[in-house]
């Protein structure tokens, strides 16, 4: 009943691949598995034992909305300078995630804003401004995130009588761009690991990747709705 | 397609968070009511399927890559209503934990990507399969090509919207000078600006994006998308009038609301500063303090980073 | 000669976090079956992840055929795509192997890359299919198959690479006696034909059977 090793499976083969193509694996596994980490790690510093979740949101909330409606230098320059003072005396690595993410979406503003700075030289202290704007923020949010964990931030809503379902479907959300997301990085790298040429129909891969997770993805869905139904769960999806 | 904060008015960002709100309304109470129980879970699954496409890096020519928004898929899948709060949560996420797009601006950011590109992606792909006729149900191409012309004119316009919102600033928000306080660049420059890069190359990225995916879920699971899902009258009984009404009373609405805000803006502006250093209007006294604790700080922060690499060595 | 030499090898996922593996040796010569046992958590998916170059260690160095592998070396597309040609990783969860919508499609996937023509893929696709019993499943969508039927799957879509190393995480799981039976003659075959096997498994039989060498991961 056994077949036989084919002939060309018997030997080795010599074989030289071609240079390109594939770069969208690499970089989709590099954000998507990024992201995750961001997600899953958690290490922030002082995660945990700093003020309390729904504090932090309504001061995060509060100084961005402040930045935004305000044209004082004093006021913005006063934020600005309140944050660094806060920042700076964290550890230099925990800095360097919250610039890191800041600092490029300010570069980018700078350079969209370029054009109009050359053009219209009298607007370039509020186009500066605006920048600055940008800059910090982008730095309260990651800020805020980064000494907060997501399951104080929907505790936080909690209090706040949002209703139940939103954070429900918040929390499951989180929950499966884990799941989700650590599938796709898996698939994508079974794909790498087969990925020795040119693929001459690179899209068709993606929707297998994407398609594969979208059918998993409503199954995991149905699990979860039956373990829900199995442990009392009567659809009443407003006392959650 | 993200709009960051502050290159809105905050104005103009209440005024799309407004807008959001009755369709917020209508979405969820149309997928309370016909949304399959079992079903309610994938709001979530969705959300995060929707965040992640968004991460998704898609092939371009010669070896660079883009990202799709995924926007018509979503609702091609899931149906519109549903993909609306499901894009809406995948925004709100990214605002929140990643930074990208801005708080503020979320109202803008849903009413661009989360309402605007799958309602017109959704019923742009129902109106071709419709004008195609009555066997085009069974041919897979007629699916697909009107999946792609579908999702291109979704995110097309989804585009022009977010230009026209970024093109408004200057007209309305400016200071007594008469320079622009947020986005800089009027309508004449953001829409091109906008539509040049989508019309040439993000439309056609979630375009083959939306295809890809949708074929393959239509070839190995069809009875998961939802033209599929159910055999009653889901689909059928298009009440599009809603969306679209509520699209024109927030436009109407966000005009004299702006044009309001004009003059605010330019009260407020009558001490915004002006590039000297010797700042009329902040006491000296509170300047210097301010640029000391500002010239300490960076200070200390530069030099903690400039040790990280040691450290790492020293490790 | 030795096809894989991991040399005083350190590796953590974290900076933070301890190290998997600290000043680990560990050597696969050529036309040998290793068999990788351990507890769960002992590490084998992550020697694993090394061997394929998908993660790669902090210190210490990692030789395959004499070639040096590091992140740098592996950052060269070319160079990269050639080794994983002649690795072939069969996955503990072969799920996430399959992304295609058909399993012709899936085993023809790696053939396709290297160039060859749909005559040649046909060929191979059709060896495979036949080797691993699965011809009947040739236009079934993988994903919807049974568990063991998508470990044939994915086992067929690595042999149609035909790669000279296989490494092989549990690959007689879940496997009904008769495919067992199959599988356990075909790895028995590809030794025969002087690849190089690395794989783990629990099945003492088939260990003591059919191994060379056995390596214990059992350490802190």
């Amino acid at each position: 009943m056994q077949e036989k090793l084919p002939e060309w499976l018997k030997h080795s083969e010599d074989y030289t691949p071609v240079k390109t193509g594939g770069a969208f694996i690499e970089k989709s596994i590099a954000s998507i598995g990024g992201v995750m980490t961001k997600i899953k790690l958690q290490n922030g510093h002082e995660k945990g034992r700093s003020l309390p979740a729904l504090l932090k949101l309504f001061l995060a909330f509060g100084l961005i909305a402040f930045l935004s409606l305000t044209h004082e230098k004093m006021w913005i320059l006063g934020v600005v300078s309140v944050i660094q003072l806060y920042l700076c005396m964290w550890p230099a690595r925990d800095i360097a995630t919250i610039l890191k993410a800041s600092l490029w979406a300010t570069l980018l503003a700078f350079l969209l804003f370029l054009p109009a700075m050359i053009m219209n030289p009298s607007g370039i202290s509020n186009d500066l401004q605006v920048i600055l704007k940008v800059f910090t923020s982008l730095e309260i949010v990651s800020i805020f995130n980064h000494t907060t964990q997501w399951n104080h931030i929907t505790g936080a809503l909690r209090k706040l009588h949002i209703p139940g379902v939103f954070i429900f479907t918040l929390d499951i959300t989180v929950k499966y761009i884990i799941l989700l997301g650590n599938l796709i990085v898996d698939l994508l790298t079974a794909m790498r690991l087969r990925a020795v040429g040119k693929n001459r129909k690179e899209y068709q891969s993606i929707g297998g990747v994407m398609g594969v997770t979208f059918i998993r993805s409503t199954e995991m869905s149905r699990e979860m709705y039956d373990a829900m139904r199995c442990r009392g769960f009567t659809d009443d999806y407003k006392g959650l | 397609m993200h709009i960051p904060e502050n290159y809105l008015s905050p104005v103009t960002c209440g005024v799309m968070g407004a807008a959001m709100l009755p369709v917020w309304t209508h979405s969820i109470k149309k997928v309370a009511k016909e949304m399959p129980k079992e079903k309610m879970p994938l709001l979530g699954v969705g959300a995060a399927f929707s965040f992640l496409s968004m991460m998704f890096n898609v092939p371009l020519i010669g070896g660079t890559t883009g990202h799709a928004v995924g926007g018509t898929l979503i609702a091609l899948l899931f149906g519109p209503e549903a993909s609306c709060i499901a894009v809406s949560i995948a925004l709100l996420i990214q605002a929140v934990l990643f930074g990208d797009g801005g708080i503020l601006a979320l109202g803008a950011n849903c009413f661009n990507m989360a309402f605007v590109l799958p309602f017109v992606g959704f019923y742009m792909y129902k109106l071709l399969m419709k004008l195609m006729g009555a066997n085009s149900q069974e041919k897979s191409s007629a699916h697909y090509i009107s999946a792609a012309i579908a999702s291109y004119m979704g995110i097309n316009v989804a585009a022009l919207c977010a230009s026209i919102e970024f093109g408004l600033q200057p007209m309305l928000f400016k200071d007594a000078a008469g320079n622009a306080l947020y986005c800089p660049y009027d309508l004449s420059i953001s829409i091109p600006g906008m539509m040049i890069p989508h019309l040439f190359v993000a439309g056609l990225v979630e375009a083959a994006f939306t295809v890809a995916v949708f074929a393959f879920v239509r070839k190995t699971s069809p009875d998961l998308i939802f033209e599929n899902w159910t055999t009653d009258s889901v689909v059928d009984k298009p009440k599009r009038h809603f969306p679209v009404y509520a699209l024109l009373a927030a436009l109407i609405a966000a005009c004299p609301l702006g044009l309001l805000a004009t003059g605010m803006a330019n009260g407020w502006s009558l001490d915004v500063l002006i590039p000297d250093y010797a700042v009329s209007g902040i006491g000296e006294v509170a300047g210097y303090i301010i640029s000391a604790i500002l010239g300490v700080a960076i200070l200390v922060i530069v030099f903690k980073l400039a040790s990280l690499p040691m450290k790492r060595k020293a490790d | 000669m030795n096809c894989i030499s991991l040399e005083q090898i350190t590796f953590r996922y974290e900076p933070e976090e301890p190290a998997v593996f600290k000043d680990y040796d560990f050597q696969v010569e050529e036309g040998e079956c290793l068999i990788l046992r351990g507890d769960n958590g002992a590490g084998k998916t992550t020697l694993f992840k090394i061997l394929n170059a998908l993660v790669f260690p902090e210190k210490g160095s990692y030789q395959f055929f004499g070639t040096e592998i590091t992140r740098s070396y592996m950052a060269k597309n070319q160079n990269s795509k050639s080794f994983h040609k002649r690795v072939g990783y069969l996955f503990q969860n072969a799920d996430v192997m399959l992304f295609n919508a058909k399993v012709y499609d899936e085993i023809a996937f790696g053939p396709r890359q290297m160039g060859l023509s749909e005559e040649e893929v046909q060929i191979r696709v059709e060896d495979c299919m036949e080797l691993l019993d699965i011809s009947n499943l040739r236009d079934k969508a993988p994903y919807h198959l049974s568990g063991g039927q998508k470990k044939r799957v994915a086992i067929a879509a690595i042999l149609a690479l035909n790669p000279e190393v296989f490494i092989m995480d549990e690959p007689l799981n879940g496997l009904d006696q008769k495919t067992h039976e199959r599988m356990v003659n075909l790895i028995r075959d590809l030794k025969a034909a002087g690849k190089t096997l690395v794989i783990a498994t629990h099945d003492d039989e088939f260990a003591q059977d059919i191994g060379d060498r056995q390596v214990n991961l059992s350490f802190t």
